[in-house]
This record gives C-alpha cells, sequence and structure tokens, in this order.
C-alpha cells in the first residue's frame, strides 16, 4: 500500500458518458494541458454505457429547437427544471452527436442520409460499442486514464477543491492527485433501496448497480451545494429485465393498458398527454392500476408484425441483450402477447431526473475549482447520453479557463493521512481479526430502511412526515457502525465504500423529502400528507448544504426562474 | 448466475495479467486465478447481465445465463463479432430448440490481450 502522486492541470473523475467528453474537450480546446481521467473501473467499458446504448433520446430532430425542447422537458418535469442549464446543454446536441458519429457511432440514417427518428426528441443508433467508441477517444485525445482507482474524497484546502484522492482496487496503493480544477463525472446512485429482483439477480437493475453515488457522497462531505434529491427517479420498465420500455412504447407504439385491456393513461390522463404524459405520471397511473386491483399491467404490443418484433429484439441487443434471451427463455413474442411492465427501485440521477450538484450556468459547483457534468449534476433533467455528453462540454471549457489563472495548492499532510486511516480501516479491520460488519449486511440494511419508511416499491413509493422522520432517526446511527465495516481483499474495500457513500445519498434524499410539502410529481415522490402539487408554496428547488464540521444539513429554497415563456404544464 | 465460464475454452488469454474480459467489466467482477491461469466470477449475484466481457473473449468461453429465477434453462443468447468487427451476428435458442440469427452493424473497436495498469508496478494478489 504505497502513495502515487500526481500532479494534473484538471483531474476528471469518472471516465463515462460525460467525463470522456471532457477530455477530448480539454485537450483540443486548451493544447498542452494536462487531463487525468480517474476511473473506478476501465474506461472501456465502465458505467452507465457498459452494455451499450440504442438511441440518442435527447436530439433536435427537424423543426424543434433548444427552447421547444426546454418547453417539453419542463413540461415532462411537471413544471420546475433549471431552464438556463437545460436550454445550454440543448445548443450543444448537434455538435456532440456530430463529434461521436465522427469518432466512428453508427447512426440509423434513412435514404438521404437523414437520422431515423424514434420519437420526438429521439434517434436510432447501433451503440452497441458506443462506450468503447468514446473511450478511445478521450484515450487518443491525450488524456492520462487511471483505471480502477475508487476516487474516496476530495482534497479540500481553504475552501478550494484542489484534487482528490483515490484507492487503487488493483494493487491498494493511495493515488494523491493534485489538480488545478476538478471536474466531477461519477453518475447518479443506484442500490440506496431494495432492488427490483433478489438473490443471484439482485443486480438485474435498470440503472448501472456500480454507479453507487460516490460524486454525490463526496461532495456532500465536503458541504456542496446539492438539488432536488426528491426527485427520485423510477421508471416503468420491462417487468423482470428492468429493461428500459421506451425502445417499445416509442419504437412501435405500444399504449399502456390495464388487465381488463383498458387503455388506462390514454383515458385518465388524457388532460395531461394521455400515454405521452410527463414521466412521472407514467410510473404513477399504473401503480394506481396495481394498487386498485386492476394489475398486471402492460405494454400493449399485440398489433406489431412478426418483422417489428424481429426489429425490436435487434434494438435491444444493441442494448439490453437479457431482454431478448429472456423472452426467448419464457416462450413470449412480443407480437403475440403484449409486455408486461412495472417501475423501478428509486434512483437518485441527475440525467433523467434533476438530483445533483447546484452548479451555475458553466456546471461550476458551490465550491471553488470542482465542476461537475452528467448524471450527479443537478438541475438539467432529459440529458440522458447527449445531455452528458454536453454538460462535460461546458464544464470543461469552463475548467480549462479557469486553470489558466489557478496553481497547485500546497497538501495538508493530516489531510492525507486521515484519509488513508478511513480509506483503509475495513481492511484493517480483517486483517486484525476484529468482528465486524460486511458491506453487504449494511447494504441491506441502509435499502431495508429506505425501503420501509422512505418510500420504497413496497409502499407504492407513497412517503408521510412520520415515515420519514422514522427514516431520517434510523439512518442516523449508521454512520456510527462504519467503524465495524470489513473488507477481506479490495474489491470489498470498495464494497464499504460504496455503502459508506449510500449512506450520505440516502441520508441526504431523506431530508429532502421530508423539505417539500406537496406532490409535485406523483409517482416519484408521493407525499399522503401533501397529496397536491402547491405552485403558490413550492415552485422552487429544495437545497441542502451538510456542514462538514457539524455533520448538521442544512436544506434551504432557491428561487425557480422562467426562461422560456409559455405555459409550464405544456409540451409545446 | 449471469455468467459462467467454461474452463474447457478459456485459455486465461496465455501470459495476459489483465485479459480483456476481466477490463470490460464494469463491476470488477473477473479476476484470473492465479493457479489456473484461468477466469473467475467473484460474485454471480453482483453481475448486470450487460455483457461486455461475453462479447470480447476471444475464445466464446463466457456464456451469458439469466437467473432461473428470470427464465428456464436451456435458451441460450451467443454473440459472435465478425471477422470484419463492423457486425455482430447473436445467435438465439428457445427452451424448446428453435433458433433464430441477427446480424447488426457495429463498430468493434480492436482489443489487445494484455494491457498495463497506469500507475500499477505490480500486481498484487494477496493483498
Amino acid at each position: 500500500m504505497e502513495q502515487n502522486t500526481i500532479e494534473t492541470d484538471v483531474l476528471i473523475i469518472g471516465g463515462g458518458t460525460a467525463g470522456c467528453l471532457a477530455a477530448v474537450e480539454l485537450r483540443e480546446r486548451f493544447p498542452g494541458i494536462n487531463v487525468t481521467i480517474m476511473e473506478k473501473a476501465h474506461i472501456d467499458r465502465s458505467g452507465c454505457l457498459a452494455g451499450g446504448m440504442n438511441a440518442i433520446n435527447a436530439y433536435l430532430n427537424p423543426g424543434e429547437t433548444p427552447e421547444s425542447f426546454v418547453k417539453y422537458v419542463r413540461f415532462d418535469s411537471c413544471g420546475i427544471i433549471r431552464e438556463d442549464l437545460v436550454m445550454s446543454m440543448a445548443e450543444l446536441f448537434e455538435y456532440c452527436v456530430k463529434k461521436v458519429e465522427k469518432w466512428g457511432l453508427p447512426i440509423l440514417c434513412d435514404d438521404k442520409g437523414n437520422y431515423i427518428p424514434r420519437g420526438r426528441w429521439n434517434i436510432k443508433i447501433n451503440g452497441e460499442s458506443l462506450k468503447p467508441i468514446i473511450a478511445k477517444a478521450a484515450k487518443n485525445a491525450g488524456a492520462k486514464v487511471l483505471n480502477w482507482v475508487v476516487a474516496t474524497n476530495y482534497i479540500v484546502v481553504d475552501g478550494r477543491v484542489t484534487g482528490a484522492i483515490g484507492l487503487s482496487i488493483r494493487n491498494g496503493n493511495l493515488f494523491v492527485i493534485k489538480a488545478k480544477a476538478t471536474i466531477i463525472a461519477t453518475g447518479g446512485a443506484a442500490g440506496i433501496y431494495k432492488p427490483n429482483n433478489a438473490h443471484d439477480a439482485q443486480h438485474k437493475t435498470w440503472y448501472c448497480p456500480y454507479n453507487t453515488g460516490a460524486g454525490y457522497a463526496m461532495g456532500i462531505r465536503a458541504g456542496a451545494e446539492m438539488t432536488s434529491f426528491e426527485m427520485r427517479y423510477i421508471g416503468l420498465r420491462v417487468k423482470d429485465t428492468i429493461a428500459p420500455t421506451g425502445t417499445i412504447a416509442l419504437g412501435v407504439g405500444a399504449p399502456q393498458i390495464n388487465s381488463k385491456g383498458e387503455k388506462f393513461m390514454a383515458v385518465k390522463y388524457a388532460n395531461i398527454g394521455g400515454d405521452g404524459a410527463p414521466t412521472p405520471y407514467r410510473s404513477h397511473g399504473p401503480l394506481q392500476e396495481i394498487k386498485e386491483g386492476r394489475g398486471p399491467v402492460y405494454l400493449d404490443t399485440r398489433h406489431i408484425t412478426p418483422q417489428q418484433a424481429r426489429d425490436l429484439k435487434s434494438a435491444f441487443l444493441d442494448m439490453y441483450p437479457s431482454m431478448v434471451l429472456y423472452w426467448a427463455a419464457n416462450e413470449i413474442d412480443p407480437s403475440k402477447e403484449p409486455v408486461e411492465v412495472q417501475t423501478t427501485e428509486p434512483y437518485i440521477v441527475g440525467g433523467h431526473t434533476q438530483s445533483g450538484y447546484w452548479v451555475d450556468i458553466n456546471r461550476k459547483t458551490s465550491i471553488e475549482g470542482l465542476y461537475a457534468a452528467g448524471d450527479v449534476s443537478g438541475g438539467a433533467p432529459y440529458k440522458f447520453v447527449s445531455g452528458c455528453w454536453a454538460e462535460g462540454v461546458i464544464a470543461a471549457k469552463a475548467a480549462g479557463e479557469y486553470i489558466q489563472k489557478a496553481s497547485f495548492a500546497d497538501i495538508p499532510q493530516e489531510i492525507i493521512k486521515e484519509e488513508r486511516e478511513r480509506v483503509f480501516q475495513p481492511l484493517l479491520n480483517h486483517t486484525h481479526k476484529k468482528e465486524g460488519i460486511k458491506s453487504y449486511d449494511m447494504e441491506v440494511r441502509l435499502q431495508k430502511i429506505m425501503e420501509e419508511y422512505a418510500g420504497g416499491a413496497a409502499t407504492f413509493y407513497e412517503v408521510n412526515e412520520e415515515r420519514l422522520l422514522v427514516a431520517k432517526r434510523r439512518l442516523s446511527t449508521l454512520p456510527e457502525q462504519f467503524q465495524y465495516l470489513m473488507a477481506e481483499d479490495l474489491h470489498e474495500l470498495m464494497k464499504a465504500h460504496e455503502v459508506i457513500d449510500r449512506f450520505y445519498v440516502a441520508q441526504t434524499l431523506v431530508e429532502h423529502m421530508l423539505y417539500r410539502k406537496e406532490t409535485r410529481w406523483p409517482g416519484y415522490c408521493t407525499r399522503t400528507d401533501f397529496t397536491e402539487r402547491d405552485d403558490d408554496n413550492w415552485l422552487k428547488f429544495v437545497n441542502s448544504r451538510r456542514d462538514p464540521a457539524t455533520g448538521n444539513v442544512k436544506v434551504f429554497t432557491r428561487p425557480y426562474e422562467q426562461v422560456v415563456p409559455g405555459d409550464r404544464y405544456k409540451p409545446r | 448466475m449471469p455468467v459462467i465460464i467454461h474452463a474447457d475454452k478459456c485459455d486465461g488469454c496465455h501470459g495476459s495479467q489483465n485479459p480483456p474480459c476481466v477490463r470490460m467489466c464494469p463491476g470488477d467482477l473477473l479476476m484470473k486465478d492465479p493457479k489456473t491461469g484461468k477466469i473467475l466470477m467473484r460474485d454471480p449475484a453482483e453481475c448486470w447481465d450487460c455483457l461486455p466481457c461475453v462479447k470480447v473473449c476471444p475464445q466464446e468461453a463466457i456464456e451469458f445465463k439469466l437467473s432461473y429465477q428470470l427464465g428456464f434453462h436451456t435458451a441460450k443468447l451467443l454473440p459472435h463479432i465478425h471477422d470484419t468487427r463492423d457486425f455482430i451476428t447473436w445467435e438465439l435458442r428457445d427452451t424448446k430448440g428453435n433458433t433464430d440469427k441477427f446480424t447488426i452493424r457495429t463498430k468493434i473497436l480492436p482489443v489487445e490481450l494484455d494491457e498495463k495498469i497506469e500507475g500499477v508496478t505490480a500486481v498484487d494478489f494477496s493483498i
């Protein structure tokens, strides 16, 4: 267990969707600067894109503009988004998509060479190799990649992030990275709640189970301002495989039906768009059908031709191959029977919903020297792949300009010593044969608290003040237990820190859910004690900051600003 | 048991310290057994079913299996990368033995059999 000390102009934590594009942009725009990517897995297939993608879901098809995109995303997020942020990413969709196409991504085109739309904001791709393609671009651009180095904490000196500390899970070295600027791009958090499947399918999740909220947790511990954690993402997914439903619903135009064959979205939610209602309602609607005894709920695919069924399978093979094996292993033909759907465990993400760092238009966080991009960055939902690319580009420009007048900081040795002790304690507990807790057991404990008191699937994701206060109380005793975590190898040591990180996400989440006394997003965060949307009092962002000295979390609000005129509850 | 490694086909990519499948797993779940030189799965319950390890194996020694609670035995999904690397053919078999094939455009990048880890001088399996 030695120490590697590295100096780099810009440190990017997380070599995923946002991180790769940030690296390329930095090296192209600011020739000669050093860029280092700290990556917990191997950059070629790490993070959300490991399995591939079959569509770019945030793109301006002909006739659409950044303004029309902002209107739609505002509608989809029930009237509140950071319009400035969403606008700035939409302006870069074309730049990013063209760039990645040039690197080799196959994008489906018609006879005239135009991209093939799949819905208003989507184009079809053959993105099985999307991740290795953008990883190669980052490497070709000259970014130094530290694979299998798990970020554990920022180095904060005089209120400025001056790098980060990471753990190599290959040789146990502590990496101390001194940076003039840092871009956090670690993705969101899965595994906060009990997963949909159990036993050997517990990681059969929609969101990448290896995204465990490290970037959120490091920010929370350092006292960064966070926003909108209470807008959890609970997606409508194919039952059992938890595969995305957009491929079916948008790909072949399949409406939701209940067990009676009724098109309940089209009927009951007609005034807000029916099957095209805002995303939270597309989870809320089916949940109500199931709750009221009209489940199971399906996407009705019985109208599709055998060729369309084949095309559907091809599309899933590009992104979620297990869906195709599932149909074969259960003798399901989606052209003959409807596809059963269910809702996911709640995930905390900033790319579908808007949980994350509170940032300015340049993706600068509330801590100097730190920029955030992708799922970890808040206020700008509906990013998906291309929005994360755009945020990587924006953060890169800002960080690159910042370092022109920033220098390396002297890092006090106590910071490194303290972090070394914190990081390796679970391993030392094992070496010294102490009695302790496995990371998995603590993970289950955390998930049990969140599932039962903070609105898990079993309670239809509903919360109230009293149950949330129980969650808060039970969570508050967990940190005392961190000292007993045990790790018998470096993989387990990583997992011990993953569960610690998840705790900080969960704690912040519960504070946010307690604070917002309305139901803004039914399905995502339904409060049974405040069942209605309340624009008079709650058309604002719920933000928080944990005081690093005391550990107390302060929750407060920030105003919403409308940039694009129009009815906030209309998609156009 | 999401992926299984067929020991008869796995050659550990010979002397490779970091074989492609080990590098491609986003969950750090595959490792080379220092005794046998073959690949081991750390914990099947941690697998995401994302398949990069399956697609990258030069011996096609890694097979994706659905957890039994999700699908019946004998169904198979086997990806084959074309030599030209611009197509992938997926061979699908259901529980009755009916087969189907899907050939899809892609852009597979060449993958080295081994790779040095940046900043890491020696891999110590004993830690």
